[in-house]
């Protein structure tokens, strides 16, 4: 007790110091005078009596050093006194201790921001209780990796996998929210009533619906803290308001906490807004429906059981309803598996956090070591310094204890700094990310990120300045200060080091500029890559008609001819069309298909993409025709059915043949579809992203839906009542959004239109991944171009203030400057080379880790090869010019004189 | 270890504290001069300390909370530090006795002891 006691007035008297002195003097002088006083009265003179008091106290200052190293905490002292001596020594040299901070703040910086998308992304937990035992099950379709099931498989799941406590289906789904100023697009998820106890995560307000309210088919919604927060205000009394979807009135029973997202979409923009009960009508779960594995399911697995005998539970019950499939889904084979939902949740974007986080490491090495090198360079010229603190007996962990606070001083300044920059650089790129990267919204600064900010300052502080300090101890103590002396070129001994460490940063900035070559050039070629149409000058707009409102093909066809008419007179739009699926934006649809007169034992399932057009489509979007004819108003549902295929479906369903005239049906041989006539081949176009493979692709016309489905359906639905709109105009589209908008609304004043934007930026969102990684290792490429400039020069600059003497010497002698500038680049070259050499080498090792984001070039490129080198020399080359030039225009007098 | 030359005797580490706790608790409030003198005298000049080592002392026991001191005035109206000794001193000063007793004790049959 007594002791914590002491250590807090230890403490205490740090702050009153000056006070604790002027009550020692105090004392120590009232002491003196009463040993004086008594001197006094045994008769001694005045002045033998002070000497007497003295002589009987002891040295003054001696008890005044007692007292303080007893009442302080002596190391706390010692260590102030060196804080204050660091202090001293960053303040001397402004311009170094700047060069220094800065340097470590882009290090720590970048290092930072990208820690914190990993941290957002693959360390923090799924907004559900318990997240490692959450599995996502399913069926493998052929080779695909995505896990689906069929509406009837959601039942079979529930009732026979043993491995789950419990699990539920689900469906992505949109739906038209009407009742603002404008209807708009919500994105929703149809859930069944087990997904929410599976998640284990509770509303925060009112109740999630029960499996006999989602039976019984009642309308009941679920929202989002986002909807309740900017739709209803955070009204606490929402629970048992309406809300109006796809024109029909749901209630609202409960509201959803921040952090719950599901399913878990990349990307913010899809994020599910509200949840509805899953409710499967008859006709989904129906025969008829089977072959559609557009539903998913979320199981929680039981204690104990592991993820892969979850997998081979589930196997079986694949089997078991495999074995049950209708007839016309009996082809089709399945396996059944599971995924843990956090790894199906990264899976987009864990290998590029890697590669981006492996760069900022790389951004952050080069930093340390330029930062490294510069404090080498100061120990050097500190040696001396260093020498004669030895001589005089100063310990040598002092001097190394100095020089680590000194770093850790720097490099935590630098820390906070890139902390500050990191957030900024957050605060402004977040909505730069692209849309691939999931959880977007738990990507933030928090204690984690920062703590691992300074954790990383502390440890390259340490690190920096340790290397630096001994190598300037580990110096013969004569000869250190018998190599102060002017002539020679000092630091000898340590210009290994001092080479070894510009080489290594020279070497992986010429790796860091290979990658970045790579990666630009991938990106040149794939904008180089021809989409088979002409996005330029094309609108488009999502819709979706809701089913009451457009419960037959009548009405569907009414709006769709309605759209056309309406647009097409408007001034400024050359074509108009609309279509199922948009080229080039990663959002087709694929089935099976049969060739007429292959034999039913020869088939197997091939996927082919297709899309039902309506009106002008094909001129809209501008797909070139390569024979035969577009559609025309004149393919009706009344007339034969068509179809317009692709180049390569052209060439790979009927080789070294005429495809027009040949004739085909979707699905497998027993389905009784009706055959469709080839009458037209167009241009491949790309389905997804310019740098992922294209596909077979054919296309209907929207009005004859028989070729999708089989049925007549004369009054009922058949055909697809969502799509995009598209035209094409003559003025600059932005231009146009408002037509398009009043013109929709004039034909449905409640019909919400959804992604109103250009072709060109619905193709740029698509290729947005790719821009960033390419926009994101170019800007890490420059950070360490940056560094290795400092570097060099760094270098070089040293080593000529090294060699003035030397210099002048040789100038004395008769040397040209010419033949000095010479000299002094040749250092700075022959280091560059070495660099370049080992960072050719370095690229090709590492080489395989970049491969699998490359589009169309090799590894291996030698043009991307010569160009880094030749950067990297070139940039040498200036940054050893300023030396250079400061060498041959040395003062003869001067360093002569000092030797 | 005897030196022959002089009677005075170091000081064990620790006896110090117990001295000055003892001075304080037997007369009461005590200026550091009058400690010192007080030490000589008992001490019959055997220990002979400068009175400035006295200082360490001090400082240490006011940080333990085992003494306090105030400003006040001598008998010849000079201003002097008096020390008292405060409610948990004495208590330490009871712990310490004890001790001190415990290891005096010991020693002492240590060294009375005889080889046989």
């Amino acid at each position: 007790m007594s002791h914590l006691r002491r250590f807090f007035s230890k403490l205490v008297t740090h702050f009153r110091n000056t006070h604790v002195e002027d009550e020692l003097k105090r004392e120590i002088d009232s002491h003196l005078t009463l040993l004086e006083d008594d001197f006094r009265q045994q008769g001694i003179s005045r002045d033998e009596a002070r000497l007497a008091a003295r002589r009987a106290y002891g040295g003054v200052e001696r008890a005044k050093q007692l007292h303080r190293n007893e009442r302080s905490l002596l190391w706390f002292e010692q260590t102030r006194q060196s804080f204050r001596y660091a202090f001293r020594q960053i303040r001397k040299s402004p311009g170094f201790s700047i060069t220094v901070v800065l340097t470590l703040a882009l290090g720590i910086g970048t290092t930072t921001a990208i820690f914190s998308l990993i941290d957002g992304i693959l360390l923090r937990p799924l907004p559900f209780s318990h997240p490692d035992h959450l599995v996502l099950l399913g069926d493998h379709l052929g080779s695909g990796l995505d896990l689906g099931v069929t509406a009837q498989e959601i039942g079979t799941y529930s009732n026979a996998a043993s491995a789950f406590s419990s699990l539920g289906g689900y469906a992505t789904s949109t739906y038209e929210l009407s009742g603002g100023a404008t209807p708009e697009v919500v994105h929703a998820a149809r859930l069944t009533a087990g997904v929410f106890p599976t998640l284990g995560v509770q509303p925060i307000l009112g109740r999630v619906f029960t499996k006999q309210e989602e039976d019984a088919h009642q309308s009941l919604a679920v929202i989002s803290y986002v909807l309740w927060t900017n739709r209803y205000h955070r009204d606490p009394h929402i629970a048992g308001d309406s809300i109006e979807l796809n024109r029909k009135v749901y209630s609202i029973i409960g509201v959803m906490p921040r952090r719950f997202e599901f399913p878990l979409q990349t990307g913010h923009l899809d994020q599910a807004q509200l949840w509805v009960p899953m409710s499967l009508t008859p006709e989904q779960l129906s025969d008829e429906a089977a072959g559609n594995w557009g539903y998913h399911m979320v199981a929680r697995l039981k204690d104990g059981v592991s993820v892969p005998a979850a997998a081979q539970d589930t196997d079986r019950v694949a089997q078991q309803s495999m074995r049950n499939f209708p007839a016309g889904i009996s082809a089709i084979h399945i396996r059944g598996d599971v995924t843990p939902l956090r790894e199906y949740a990264v899976r987009n974007a864990q290998s590029l956090l890697r590669t981006l986080f492996m760069a900022v490491l790389i951004v952050l090495l080069i930093a340390c070591m330029n930062v490294a090198v510069l404090l080498l360079v100061r120990a050097i010229r500190r040696r001396r310094e260093y020498a004669v603190r030895l001589a005089l007996g100063a310990r040598t962990g002092a001097i190394i204890c100095e020089s680590v606070l000194e770093g850790l001083l720097l490099s935590l300044t630098g820390g906070l700094l890139g902390i500050a920059i990191a957030a900024l650089a957050m605060r402004t790129a977040l909505h730069l990310l692209p849309e691939s990267i999931p959880r977007i919204d738990s990507i933030s600064m928090n204690a984690t990120v920062i703590t691992f900010a300074l954790l990383l300052a502390l440890a390259t502080g340490i690190l920096c300045s340790l290397a630096p300090a001994f190598a300037a101890l580990r110096t013969n103590l004569l000869e250190s200060l018998k190599e102060g002396s002017p002539i020679g070129t000092g630091g000898k001994s340590h210009a290994w080091l001092r080479s070894t460490l510009v080489v290594s940063e020279i070497a992986i900035a010429v790796m860091l500029l290979t990658v970045s070559g790579a990666f630009l050039r991938s990106y040149q070629k794939m904008l180089a890559v021809d989409l088979g149409f002409q996005p330029e000058h094309v609108l488009v707009a999502g819709y979706r008609l809701p089913s009451m409102q457009y419960p037959a093909n009548s009405s569907v066809d009414a709006f769709n001819l309605a759209a056309i008419d309406r647009l097409s007179n408007e001034p400024g739009i050359v074509a108009v069309g609309i279509t199922t699926a948009l080229p080039a934006s990663a959002g087709s649809a694929a089935s099976g298909y049969t060739i007429e007169g292959v034999p039913a034992a020869k088939w197997k399932l091939q996927f082919a993409n297709f899309a039902t057009t309506y009106g002008d489509y094909f001129r809209a979007v501008g797909i070139p025709l390569i024979e035969g004819r577009y559609f025309t108003a004149d393919d009706r549902s009344s007339t034969p059915l068509v179809v317009i295929v692709n180049e390569s479906m052209a060439r790979h369903c009927w080789p070294g043949q005429l495809a027009i005239g040949k004739r085909f049906h979707a699905g497998n041989p027993r389905r009784p579809y009706p055959w469709a006539t080839v009458v037209g081949i167009v241009a491949d176009t790309k389905p997804g992203s310019r740098d992922k493979p294209g596909a077979d692709q054919w296309y209907a016309p929207t009005e004859q839906p028989s070729i999708l489905n089989g049925s007549e359906g004369s009054g009922t639905l058949t055909q697809p009542s969502s799509g995009y709109i598209t035209l094409r105009t003559a003025l600059p589209p932005e231009q146009m959004i408002q037509a398009l908008r009043s013109a929709v609304a004039s034909i449905d004043p409640m019909l919400a239109l959804d992604q109103v934007q250009t072709m060109d930026d619905a193709i740029a969102n698509v290729e947005a991944p790719r821009r960033f990684n390419t926009v994101l290792i170019a800007v890490f490429a420059f950070g360490a171009l940056a560094l290795a400039i400092t570097g060099i020069y760094a270098v070089v600059a040293f080593s000529v203030s090294l060699r003035t003497q030397e210099i002048a010497i040789r100038m004395a002698l008769g040397a040209q400057r010419a033949s000095i500038a010479r000299l002094v680049l040749i250092t700075g070259a022959k280091m560059t080379a070495l660099g370049c050499g080992f960072g050719a080498l370095g690229s090709v090792l590492f080489s395989r880790f970049i491969r699998s984001f490359l589009f169309d070039v090799s590894t291996t490129d030698p043009l991307i090869y010569i160009g880094s080198v030749l950067v990297m020399m070139l940039i040498a080359l200036l940054a050893s010019a300023l030396p250079a030039t400061r060498a041959a225009s040395t003062d003869l007098i001067e360093p002569l004189r000092s030797i | 270890m005897p030196s022959g030359k002089t009677d005075s005797i170091q000081l064990l580490q620790g006896t110090l504290d117990l001295i000055v706790l003892r001075t304080l608790a037997t007369m009461g409030p005590r200026h550091a001069y009058q400690i010192a003198t007080r030490l000589q005298q008992i001490s019959d000049r055997l220990l002979n300390l400068n009175q400035g080592t006295l200082y360490p002392a001090l400082v240490r026991l006011e940080q333990y909370g085992w003494i306090n001191g105030t400003w006040g005035q001598t008998e010849n109206s000079r201003e002097a530090k008096f020390y008292a000794i405060t409610k948990s001193g004495e208590k330490a000063l009871h712990v310490e006795t004890m001790r001190w007793r415990k290891m005096a004790d010991l020693v002492e049959r240590l060294l009375t002891e005889e080889p046989h």
